[in-house]
Order: C-alpha cells, then sequence, then structure tokens
C-alpha cells in the first residue's frame, strides 16, 4: 500500500515541455486514470514515474522518497506498456521474462507459476517464447511480470489500446481483480475515456503538458469543469448519441 | 530431417557444399598430402601443367598442385582467425556506447565512425607497416580493417533494438546494463551480426590473399594461397598454371562464403513462393448492377508457408448510391483486405477473385485506372505514412487533376485550394504549400480525405480513418466524411474495429469475422436486433459511457481463428456461448431474416438482441 506523488513535475525536450509543472498524487489502493490527446504528455509523464527519464524540474515520490535516490528495484514502480508485441523480448521465454524483474532469492519456478495463475495463464506455457501467443496473452505476461517485481504502484500505459475489442475486456476485467485483490495503487492512461472511466477511481486530464483536471471519477464525468473535459465528453463515441449532437 | 532455409536455395546449397568441402580439405589435406607437397624434387624445377604435375613445379620442384591443397588449412584458418577477431573487436566497440557513461560512450562512437570512413585495404595496409611483415601482423591488420564497420553495424543494430519497450521494460525492473546487453541486445541482433560476419571472412580471405600475394602477409617457409599466387605470377606467360590454381582456389573460396552469406541473409528475410495459385476463373462479371458497388463471392487469397491461406473467403454486399456503410471486425478479419480488393489494390502474389466486382455497373477489372482515380476515393488509418513527406501537399493533391483530369498546373492547384477549404483547412492556400510533417494528424487526414475530393468521387472507402487520432478530432473527421456523403452523394465504406463508431455515423453495418460477413443490419436495429452471437458479444463487450462500472465486462473467450486455422465448421463456434455440433462441423450461409437484415448463423433464433 503506497501512494505516489507527482510535485512540480516539467519535462522538456529540446524547445518543447513535454510535462508542465504538473502535481498530481495517486493515492494508496486507488486507481488514477490519466486521459488526454496524443501528444498530451500523458506517457512522458508515465516515463518520468518509472524513472525512464528524469524529470528537468520536480520530483516523483513513492511514499515520500524521492525515486531518482532510490535504485530501480527499490523503487516499488513497475509499467505495463501499450504494445505487447514489442515489450517482450522474443528471444526469451515468458517465464524467463517474469523471473527477470523477480527481486533476488526469490523461488523462481514456483513464483512464475504463480503469477500466470493469478493472470489466468497455463503455468505450463512458461517456457514458450512470446510469438506464441496471442496478443491478449501477451499483454496478461507484460501484467505478470509488472506483479513480479512485488511493485507498490503500477503504471499501465495505453494497455489495451493494441489490443482486439473482443480481448480488451477481458485484460481490463483482470486489471480491476487484480487492484482490488492485491490493493495496489494504480495510474492508468489511457485516450479512451469509456475504459478509464470503467477502472478508475479518481480521473485526471492532461493537455498540452498540462493537468486541466483532477478530481473522483463522478466528479469529472458528472460535473466536469473544464472546457477541454466537456469537449472530451461530447466527442467520446456513444451508442445514444449522433454523430451531430454533443452529448453533454 | 528439416534442412535449414538457407540449404533449400541452389545458391545456398552449392556454396554450403563448397564452404564444407573446404573444410575437409583444411583438416585433411595436410596429414595426406603434406610430405608431397613440400617434397624438393631438383630434376623437375619451374615446371609446367603436366601428367605428373598437374599445376607444375615451383623453384625448389614441389608440386603446386598438392601445395594449393595443402595451403587450404592456412588460408582459411588465418582468414577466420582475422574475422574472428575483427569481428569481436567491433562487437566490444560497438556496444561499448551503450554500456558505457554518455561521454565515453560518445567517444568511442565517434572514434569508430572516423575510422569506418577509411576504405578497408588501406586501413589494412597502413596496420601491415604498423604491425611489421609476417603473419601476425597480417592477421592483426585485417582484423582490424573489419572492426570499424562491425562497430558500426552493431552499434547501429543496438540502437534500433534499444528502442524497443522490452528494453524499457527490462530497465524499470532494475536489470543491469550489461546485463541487458548481453540477455536482451545481443541475441535480437544475433542473426545479422552472424551473416555479416560470413560475408566479412569471404572478403577477409581474399584481402588476406592480397597481402600475402604482396609479401606482407605469410613468409617462407610458410605458404599460402596468395603466397602461391605470387610466387607462380613472375612465370605467367610462360606456364601460367602455377598461377592459375591458386588463384581458383581463392576466388572459389571468397565465392563460397559470400554467396553463403547472401543465401543465409535472404533465408532470414525469406519470402515462401509457393507454387499453385487458386484459380482465377470464377470471375463471371455480368454487368446488371443494382447498386454503386456489387460485390460477390469476393476471395482474396495469399501464399502462406504451408500453401495458400485465404484471409477473405467469400464476401458478398452491395453498396448503394450515396449510401454510407460500416464495416467492423477485429484485426484479421479480412475488412481491410477486402477495402484494399475493391480499390484494385490488393497486390502480387495476393490473388482476387469473385463472381461479380463491379463499381458503377461496370466490372471492376475493365474500369480503366482513370476513371478508377476519379471516381474512387481511399483514406488510409496512417495519415504521415500515405503522403510522400518530401513534397508539398498541394503538389500531391494537384497530381491527382493533373494525371487524371489532364488539368494545367494552375488550374489544378485551384482546385486544391478549393478542395482543402471544403475539408475546412483554414488558410488553405498557406497550408497547400506546406510539407506533410507541418500538418498535424487530424489535418492530414483531412488532407487525405480532400485528396479524395480531387476528382468526382462516387465511393469514398476509408479505412480505420479515425484510429491514429483523438477522440475530438476523431469526430471531426468522421462528420466531415459524412458531409462529404450528404452534399456530393457519394458513397462511403467505413472501416473500423469500433462498432460505436460505426453505429453513429453509417446507415447499415456488416460485421466480418475470419474472412466472411456474419451479419448485415441497419445501424438503427443494431443495438436492439442483432442476431449473431459475434455482434452481440462484440456489442457488450465494448465499454462506453453508460456501461455498468461495478460489474465486471462482458468478454468473448478465445481469439479470433487465423486463416489458417479454419475448419470446416462456424469460425466463431469455439468461442460461441450457443454453439452446437452442426456448428462445428457445417459452416452457416447469410440468410435473410428480416428487411435488408441477414445472419450467417444456425442458432439464430436463440439469440436475442442485447439490452
Amino acid at each position: 500500500m503506497s501512494e505516489l506523488r507527482f510535485e512540480h513535475v516539467s519535462l522538456q525536450y529540446g524547445s518543447l515541455r513535454a510535462v508542465d509543472d504538473v502535481s498530481l498524487t495517486v493515492p494508496s489502493g486507488q486507481v488514477v486514470g490519466l486521459v488526454g490527446e496524443s501528444g498530451s504528455g500523458k506517457s512522458s509523464l508515465a516515463a518520468t514515474a518509472v524513472g525512464l527519464v528524469p524529470p528537468t524540474s520536480g520530483q516523483v515520490l513513492v511514499d515520500g522518497a524521492d525515486i531518482q535516490r532510490m535504485r530501480p528495484r527499490e523503487r516499488g514502480l513497475q509499467m505495463v506498456f501499450q504494445d505487447p508485441y514489442s515489450s517482450l523480448d522474443p528471444r526469451m521465454s515468458i517465464g524467463e521474462s517474469i523471473a527477470e524483474a523477480m527481486p533476488r532469492g526469490t523461488g523462481k519456478r514456483a513464483e512464475v507459476a504463480r503469477l500466470l495463475e493469478l493472470v489466468n495463464l497455463d503455468p505450463s506455457r512458461a517456457g514458450s517464447l512470446p510469438a506464441r501467443l496471442s496478443g491478449g496473452q501477451r499483454q496478461r505476461v507484460a501484467l505478470a511480470r509488472a506483479l513480479a517485481g512485488r511493485p507498490k504502484v503500477i503504471i499501465a500505459d495505453e494497455i489495451t489500446s493494441a489490443l482486439d475489442v473482443s480481448v480488451q475486456g477481458a485484460v481490463l476485467n483482470l486489471v480491476r481483480d487484480l487492484q482490488r485483490q492485491l490493493g495496489l495503487s494504480m495510474l492508468f492512461i489511457s485516450h479512451n475515456l469509456a475504459v478509464v472511466r470503467y477502472v478508475s477511481d479518481r480521473i485526471a486530464v492532461m493537455k498540452d503538458g498540462k493537468l486541466v483536471e483532477e478530481g473522483t471519477a463522478e466528479q469529472v464525468l458528472e460535473s466536469p469543469q473544464h472546457s477541454y473535459t466537456r469537449e472530451l465528453l461530447a466527442a467520446a463515441p456513444s451508442r445514444h448519441t449522433s454523430l451531430w449532437e454533443d452529448a453533454s | 530431417m528439416r534442412v535449414p532455409p538457407t540449404l533449400r536455395t541452389p545458391v545456398g546449397l552449392a556454396s554450403g557444399i563448397l564452404l564444407a568441402l573446404l573444410a575437409i580439405l583444411a583438416v585433411f589435406a595436410p596429414i595426406l598430402w603434406g610430405s608431397q607437397a613440400d617434397a624438393i624434387d631438383t630434376d623437375a624445377l619451374l615446371q609446367g601443367s603436366s601428367a605428373e604435375h598437374l599445376l607444375g613445379t615451383d623453384a625448389l620442384g614441389r608440386d603446386i598442385y598438392y601445395r594449393v591443397l595443402v595451403a587450404t588449412r592456412l588460408t582459411l584458418g588465418l582468414a577466420l582467425l582475422a574475422t574472428i577477431v575483427g569481428v569481436l573487436t567491433g562487437l566490444v566497440l560497438g556496444s561499448l556506447p551503450s554500456v558505457l557513461p554518455r561521454w565515453a560512450g560518445r567517444l568511442v562512437t565517434s572514434a569508430v565512425n572516423i575510422a569506418v570512413a577509411f576504405p578497408g585495404l588501406l586501413l589494412a595496409l597502413f596496420f601491415a607497416v604498423i604491425f611489421g611483415t609476417g603473419t601476425v601482423g597480417a592477421v592483426l591488420a585485417i582484423a582490424f580493417a573489419i572492426t570499424p564497420s562491425f562497430a558500426r553495424l552493431t552499434q547501429t543494430l543496438t540502437a534500433s533494438v534499444s528502442g524497443r519497450d522490452f528494453i524499457a521494460a527490462a530497465r524499470v525492473c532494475g536489470v543491469g546494463r550489461f546485463r541487458l546487453l548481453v540477455r536482451h541486445v545481443l541475441p535480437n541482433i544475433a542473426e545479422p551480426l552472424v551473416i555479416n560476419a560470413t560475408l566479412a571472412a569471404g572478403s577477409a580471405l581474399t584481402a588476406f590473399a592480397g597481402l600475402s600475394f604482396l609479401g606482407i602477409g605469410v613468409q617462407a617457409p610458410s605458404y599460402d594461397w596468395g603466397r602461391l599466387l605470387g610466387e607462380g605470377l613472375n612465370r605467367i606467360y610462360l606456364s601460367p598454371a602455377p598461377a592459375l590454381g591458386p588463384a581458383v582456389a581463392v576466388v572459389l573460396a571468397g565465392l563460397a562464403f559470400n554467396l553463403f552469406g547472401e543465401a543465409a541473409a535472404s533465408a532470414a528475410g525469406r519470402r515462401q513462393v509457393a507454387r499453385q495459385r487458386p484459380e482465377p476463373a470464377s470471375t463471371v462479371e455480368s454487368a446488371s448492377g443494382e447498386g454503386l458497388l456489387t460485390v460477390r463471392n469476393l476471395r482474396v487469397s495469399f501464399p502462406g508457408a504451408q500453401g495458400w491461406v485465404t484471409p477473405v473467403r467469400g464476401v458478398s454486399f452491395t453498396v448503394g448510391q450515396g449510401e454510407m456503410i460500416g464495416v467492423v471486425g477485429e484485426s484479421g478479419s479480412g475488412k481491410s483486405l477486402t477495402a484494399l480488393a475493391v480499390s484494385r489494390l490488393v497486390e502480387r502474389p495476393g490473388v482476387v477473385t469473385a463472381d461479380r466486382l463491379e463499381f458503377a455497373g461496370k466490372p471492376l477489372s475493365k474500369t480503366t485506372q482513370r476513371e478508377l482515380g476519379t471516381s474512387l476515393a481511399m483514406v488510409f488509418q496512417d495519415p504521415m505514412t500515405s503522403f510522400n513527406p518530401t513534397r508539398r501537399i498541394g503538389r500531391q493533391l494537384a497530381e491527382v487533376s493533373e494525371v487524371h483530369q489532364g488539368m494545367s498546373r494552375k488550374a489544378a492547384f485551384e482546385r486544391v485550394v478549393d478542395r482543402l477549404r471544403a475539408v475546412r483547412i483554414p488558410s488553405a492556400e498557406r497550408r497547400a504549400k506546406q510539407y506533410p510533417h507541418e500538418f498535424s494528424g487530424g489535418m492530414r487526414q483531412r488532407a487525405m480525405i480532400a485528396m479524395g475530393l480531387m476528382g468526382e468521387p462516387r465511393l469514398v472507402i476509408a479505412d480505420e480513418p479515425t484510429t491514429a487520432l483523438d477522440v475530438t478530432v476523431q469526430r471531426e473527421v468522421l462528420r466531415l466524411l459524412a458531409r462529404v456523403r450528404e452534399e456530393r452523394s457519394a458513397a462511403v465504406l467505413l472501416i473500423s474495429h469500433d462498432i460505436t463508431v460505426v453505429a453513429q455515423t453509417c446507415d447499415r453495418v456488416l460485421v466480418m469475422y475470419a474472412g466472411r460477413v456474419v451479419e448485415e443490419l441497419p445501424t438503427a436495429e443494431l443495438f436492439t436486433s442483432a442476431r449473431h452471437p459475434y455482434t452481440t458479444a462484440l456489442l457488450a463487450a465494448v465499454p462506453d459511457l453508460e456501461t455498468d462500472r461495478d460489474a465486471p465486462l462482458a468478454v468473448i473467450p478465445g481469439r479470433p481463428p487465423e486463416p489458417g486455422e479454419i475448419g470446416a465448421g462456424c469460425p466463431f463456434a469455439p468461442r460461441c456461448p450457443v454453439a452446437d455440433e452442426r456448428c462445428r462441423t457445417e459452416e452457416p450461409e447469410l440468410k435473410v431474416i428480416g428487411d435488408r437484415h441477414e445472419v450467417a448463423c444456425w442458432q439464430e433464433e436463440l439469440v436475442g438482441g442485447v439490452r
């Protein structure tokens, strides 16, 4: 049970300010959904959270400790990536990939089997290469690998957008079950408002590198404050509205 | 026994056999003929080719034929040694930048870049002078001549692999730099490295022969092919055989290495060629069109590893004048291929067959390119890759009218500006002079639609036009398509994986699964009277802003079949909650069950509409 906190995080790439003074808290055991357009800085924020890119200014804290001062294994942060076809090493069996993320001195074989079981995959497939798995199965393996690091916080970056709709539902259900079962804190990034709404307790909206709105899922969806949030809600395809009317 | 793919081609087989022979010679020749090769015969000095001495003799009367055979070991051995040293050094230099701190890595990279600029042989000669004449000097010289290009190759390949997510994932897990390199990077770049090492061995062999020939390689009393060639060359006008023998050996061995490398390279990026093409016979295109686009029993096949696969298996539908039709399906359902086949964009080796494939009352095969170019517009998923990045948007759009309508440059440009305005691109005149990268994603997609409007399209095929776009932009593009249809009464075929998008925009929906249309119905009835279990499952599985957050999402177990896996029964049967024995053995055909409503299911009566 831990809390992830961004404190005035900015990230500058050359002349581009990808993340602009973002302060956001993922409370312990809760899911914060982060929505926004492509290029709004969602994934850049995620990259600073797991230490792939150091923030230009500001801090990322896990339980009050700055992650920049910790070794990767001490941070208790794990990430699941968008494309399950590129996030698993094609030359490594899925069991090895999962075992690699485990802390030293874990009984690896049994733990791999337990994790595969946890994500509803047959443990006997630990020796398979990713090429033998479908997209949805690969994303489960990626989830199992993230769990193998015994994380306190998981960052999920567009984890269903590369999946087919018939598979997406199963992965979302799994994410929700695991999160509740293990009491994980989670930052769930997606451009799909319907998906974010389904998994999140709180919702944050980003635009042009800035955080424009943040609140409980009900607040943000029922009474959006920022005009951009209203625009997003109106534009989300819905079966009950036509193309021409605005939902809100 | 399985034959490795490299040996399946004639070139690969021939060079493979040659390499094996060379290896055998290298091992056994010195044992078998070592004494003959060194036997001095003062009675037969400097002889030409004869029955006794096939390639003649040298200044000490030694038989050159045997000497060439025996020299195989030294020649190949030294060439391989030089290659191994060179490749390993290159590998280390090439992967150092990913392990070292950034500044040190830059230093190594720059050094390698400078070294790459020097020609290999020049480098070899340079090193040969530094290390001194002799075997060791020559090996090092050639090794270091190979090194820079290998280091560069390793760097490039490493960089391309390092950008992939699994490297980032490993870094997040706390995997160290060295382990990252050894466990994740090197195994994924091994294949091209090995192939290039084989090619490098070939050039090392010839380069070594060159050095020995020049007298700065192997020194007497040792001898390799290059040295034998050098010795024989002095009297080539008197007796050619002593020079030609080793020359042929060098050429053969060099060729064997190079061709084997080439064969391995093409096997690695192999394209399977199946022999039998499917029969394109049944193209009974009788012109009796009722709609704008009539498709009957459309099939698209591609050659695969185990014979032909058919991702589109008998698709039939009609698009009426000014109608907006949606095609939904998951990846691999054949929806995009159907669109490509309709626009005649399926390229060889793909084969398209159909009972009827008519556009505007005419068989598509008889429609001229010009007619197709002006009356059918295609909008693709990724507008970034469908524009040429080096040409201005305006020029690319104008080309359509210049080529297909014979317009002058000026008239075409005016039309471009007009059409860009029509798709609501602000300051169209200025925008037309910009390059694709200066447009945002939504803007590019609008330009793509404008390109389709350069002619007078009667049908716009849009293949996932909004998948790469954000919801707000998606809505604009969809509205634009709807407007095009209204203002120009063009028909639109909208292909999407998102059933909600289709439901919002289209008049009718075609649901595709495993290469077939499984249900066709008016969108107004989609949520109330869909009858195919796949359609209803799809509708239930997609969350929208009204989905119950406390209940688990409906899921469809299993996954769609690959085109090669489709058996006799209904392809959805393994995932279907209501499938019975008949479903597993017999594939249902589309049958009419209501007004403009067709479904291909044996159990349709069991399935009610969702919600």
